[in-house]
């Protein structure tokens, strides 16, 4: 049936599905009493590395999981798997990013109530994945010292959709003349308020405040059945 | 390059949209797009043209208006 041309009123947001998907994750995670937190970074700034001393860390007082996207390979699948903790890769094929329906579908197979925290390491890309909520409790951004300070201010989105901001790599600051007050700097300029943590994965210089700052969430009530 | 997956839900709301009022062609889509949306125009506009073809959305015309802020919102069709 064709009609004449007319014009409708819309306001609907592009990503409505991905919203309310994330939305219904969300109140999922709450339900089932896990804490869930994203990673996202640009390639090789060392979130894998990161996320498996996190996980090697946390294991012992509490349980945890990872989800690991990447277009291709389950490379830090089996990576990440040395911790010990449960961990399941994500490949995307070709895209770019990680949105709540993939992240729904690679959870499905296990149970949430088994978890205390959960990561999910997003595809590298500092632009893309700042547009897809994935039903995430907790956003960490990582700038890992080889990229320079001025990174946020470069990629002003997807530090301001983060929650916290990890600096990597800070064994390799004064190789690299890296500048962390201008980090810093350039972070709350983009960010205001936003809590840093530098770090070091391979030596542990700093990651005992990372770690409490993950430990520290209020656990809500678990729903009975 | 996430830019063909919003063009695919772009594509997604104004078909629902159509069918909602019973239309079979959308010849226009108006777009409200914020700076900090994180969404490329010119490359939005190349994978929109590509993902319309063979759908209702076939031909459209995608106008875009520039906001400052994070908005990325269909805000009104021409349909017929």
């Amino acid at each position: 049936m064709s009609s004449e041309p007319r014009i409708v009123e819309v306001r609907e947001r592009v990503l409505k599905q991905n919203d309310l998907l994330a939305r219904e994750l969300r109140r999922e995670f709450r339900r089932a009493g896990v804490h869930v937190v994203s990673l996202v970074s640009s390639p090789g700034s060392g979130k894998t590395a990161l996320l498996e001393q996190l996980l090697t860390r946390l294991r012992h007082s509490q349980r945890v999981g990872a989800l690991v996207g990447d277009l291709a390979t389950e490379n830090d699948a089996a990576r990440l798997q040395r911790s010990g903790a449960p961990v399941k890769q994500i490949t995307t094929g070709t895209i770019c990013h990680l949105d709540a329906a993939m992240v729904s579908n690679a959870l499905s197979a296990w149970t949430l109530r088994e978890f205390d925290i959960i990561f999910i390491e997003n595809v590298g890309n500092l632009v893309c994945p700042s547009s897809y909520d994935l039903g995430e409790n907790l956003r960490m951004v990582a700038l890992s010292v080889t990229e320079g300070e001025d990174k946020p201010l470069k990629y002003p989105t997807i530090f301001n959709s983060a929650d916290i901001a990890v600096i990597t790599k800070m064994d390799l600051a004064s190789a690299v003349e890296f500048d962390l007050d201008a980090a810093q700097r350039n972070i709350q300029t983009v960010r205001p308020g936003m809590n840093v943590y530098p770090l070091s994965a391979k030596t542990g210089f700093g990651m005992e405040a990372l770690l409490q700052r993950l430990s520290r969430w209020e656990r809500p009530a678990r729903s009975a059945g | 390059m996430h830019e063909l997956s919003i063009a695919l839900s772009i594509i997604e709301v104004a078909q629902d949209e159509a069918v909602r009022n019973y239309a079979t062609h959308v010849r226009t889509v108006r777009l409200r797009l914020g700076s900090l949306a994180g969404v490329a125009k010119e490359a939005l506009r190349f994978s929109y043209g590509i993902a319309c073809e063979g759908t209702s959305l076939e031909g459209s015309q995608l106008l875009i208006d520039d906001t400052e802020g994070t908005d990325l919102e269909v805000v009104a069709l021409e349909i017929e």
